[in-house]
């Protein structure tokens, strides 16, 4: 675990949770919109509605400029014969190492959003944890499921 | 053999009712509580009655439509009023059957078998709520594809193998009630209920009762309050007497067969190969004493209760006696390491911060709005650092080419044994405070028989944590 896993995951990522960031921050802004007008009918103090409006100014820029590109940054993994490695997290890195012989199945999925890129997201489940390589190019995700089930075909006692 | 199709005790459908309850005890207790004592009280009751009769009558339904059967290697359950279940368990599929005694099983002379399959489900795979005895016996030989149990009840009269086996003796069970802090929970719950009773008591009898004690002497209030003390206290031994009186474990070839209970007697069946690590945890109160618990994590609902019900395999034993109880009833993890490795002297400042924390806010807090009581949290957050100070020195770990054991604290001392094959996943965190110290925190999966137990270690040195992935690690490096 001293040196980071290799791979890095497809650049659209970005763009992708920019798009999901963007829904989640509109919904927000009708929140504070909401709360301009319920202020207005209920004679509130005006810098109420207005804290709630800066808050959401820097969330927004957090959430949909900043924290997509540091993720995206952070992300990495690599796929042995014997073990998955992956890094991920913001502030606190974390890395991660699951022995092929206890993968129980992997996923892949896709919503609308990673849809429109062409990107699956990968999940790996052990009989105690799920593990997640997000927005990989669509086929190499297929690719990537196919290959880690033909090595996780190990026979070994239950569980 | 047994192949026609049978039903189980009628004793089971009042097991049924009893389970409906069970499971409504909240609301049906929250309507009784808040209608205690006013007119809605009898229409309360009267519902009570009414469910009670539709429940028995459903009850008895469903245990006329309940019917299994042994058929050459299978156990067939077949259930249901209106959907049928088939339920068909191949012998070789079971891993454990257990047989559980409560107090109106002992009564009757009856049982009720739990059978496990590997599925890692929460529930028992199948279970028959009301046997007779002998016959729980009977069906456990019978689907034992393990005859190591078999083997035993006949060898009994041979006098061959011996198989190793342990047993609580009388003294440890009282020390088990002594330190087990159940005194606490039943102040607890004396109080909410002494809440609930106070409605009933007169006023004048209420307000004499408090003029009489006012007006007694100090010492006679004292002594009063020990008595009642002492006598929850003995109300908590008590209940640790029941619940591990008789406590004994065998070893199996393949398996630990636990029984225990004074009122409600259990049997059950570990198989080793479900074993994934072990525990030895020690609280506060038994820590000091040299005490603790020692328990088993499974795959699957060994216990088949809730989450926090953990297997005991033994629930009294002292630190200095481990290794020669493991030796005899569990030798593949008898090496356990004399002593942890202690975790760096950098890592103090996150767990004093950690520990802290809400203390000091809230010391903050109370400066501000109620300075006058600040004596309060100022002990609080002396506490606080105290038990950041003892996470500290309990936080350790030790690593052989088969096991892993860590040892950390929340408020009990948990020493965690793991097997390499057992554990699921390793992950090593850092923050940037942690780089730029050398340190990093580490988590390791086990599985458990409810949703996988992550065992943190705190602040490890980072050159050792990247060494223990070394280990963990399957590519030859």
């Amino acid at each position: 675990m001293r040196q980071p896993p290799q791979h890095r995951i497809a650049v659209d990522a970005i763009k992708a949770w920019r798009i999901t960031e963007v829904i989640v921050m509109v919904i927000l802004l009708l929140l504070v919109i909401a709360s301009f007008i319920v202020g207005h009918f209920f004679d509130w103090a005006l810098w109420i509605p207005f804290t709630a409006l800066a808050v959401w100014g820097v969330l927004a820029y957090l959430m949909i400029f900043l924290i997509p590109v540091v993720r995206w940054r952070r992300w990495r993994y690599e796929v042995f014969d014997q073990e998955i490695y992956v890094q991920h997290g913001i502030l606190i890195v974390s890395r991660t190492l699951v022995p092929m012989i206890r993968v129980q199945h992997v996923d892949t999925k896709q919503g609308p959003i990673l849809k429109r890129f062409n990107l699956s997201n990968l999940t790996v489940s052990t009989a105690a944890t799920i593990h997640e390589i997000p927005a990989l190019p669509q086929e190499e995700a297929a690719a990537l499921r196919d290959q880690i089930s033909e090595l996780a075909r190990v026979d070994e006692d239950d569980v | 053999m047994m192949s026609e199709p049978r039903r189980l005790h009628p004793a089971a459908v009042i097991f049924s009712v009893i389970k409906i309850f069970k499971n409504l005890i909240y609301v049906i207790g929250a309507g009784v509580l808040a209608s205690f004592g006013n007119t809605m009280f009898i229409y309360i009751a009267l519902g009570i009655l009414g469910l009670t009769i539709i429940f028995t009558i459903i009850s008895i339904i469903d245990w006329f439509r309940f019917h299994y059967y042994i058929e050459g290697d299978e156990l067939r359950i077949e259930q249901g009023i209106f959907v049928r279940k088939h339920r068909y368990i191949s012998k070789n599929r079971i891993q454990s059957i257990d047989l559980t005694q409560g107090v109106i099983h002992r009564i009757l002379k009856l049982t009720k078998v739990q059978i496990e399959t590997a599925g890692s489900g929460l529930e028992t795979e199948a279970s028959l709520s009301a046997v007779t005895f002998s016959e729980g016996e009977a069906i456990r030989r019978e689907l034992k594809s393990d005859q190591s149990l078999v083997k035993e009840e006949q060898s009994e009269s041979e006098e061959t193998v011996e198989y190793p086996q342990r047993q609580i003796t009388f003294n440890r069970l009282i020390v088990a009630g002594l330190t087990s802090g159940s005194v606490g929970v039943i102040i607890g719950l004396m109080a909410v209920g002494f809440s609930e009773i106070e409605r009933f008591i007169p006023d004048s009898v209420y307000d004499q009762a408090m003029s009489w004690m006012l007006s007694s002497a100090v010492e006679l209030l004292i002594f009063l309050a020990l008595v009642t003390f002492i006598l929850l206290y003995a109300l908590g031994i008590l209940g640790t007497v029941i619940k591990f009186g008789r406590f004994q474990i065998t070893r199996y070839e393949t398996e630990l067969f636990i029984t225990r209970g004074l009122l409600e007697k259990k049997q059950m069946t570990i198989p080793l190969k479900r074993i994934q690590a072990i525990g030895f945890k020690q609280s506060l109160i038994r820590q000091p004493l040299g005490f603790g618990t020692l328990y088993v994590e499974t795959a699957g609902g060994a216990d088949g209760q809730n989450a926090n019900a953990r297997t005991y395999l033994f629930p009294i034993i002292r630190y200095d006696e481990l290794r020669q109880f493991l030796q005899t009833v569990l030798p593949e993890y008898e090496a356990f390491p004399e002593q942890v490795q202690a975790i760096p002297k950098k890592a103090n400042f996150f767990y004093y911060v950690r520990a802290a924390f809400f203390p000091v806010v809230a010391l903050i807090a109370i400066l501000i709005f109620l300075p006058f009581v600040w004596y309060v949290p100022t002990i609080l957050v002396l506490l606080a650092v105290g038990l950041g100070l003892l996470r500290r020195q309990t936080a350790g770990y030790s690593w052989d080419d088969q096991q892993l054991t860590l040892a950390y604290r929340d408020f009990s001392k948990d020493m965690v044994m793991m097997k390499h094959n057992r554990i699921q996943a390793f992950e090593k965190r850092q923050s940037i405070l942690h780089k730029r110290l050398g340190l990093a925190t580490i988590r390791v999966s086990l599985l458990n028989h409810f949703a996988g137990r992550h065992v943190l270690l705190k602040e490890m040195a980072e050159s050792e944590v990247d060494r223990l992935s070394d280990w963990y690690s399957l590519r030859k490096q």
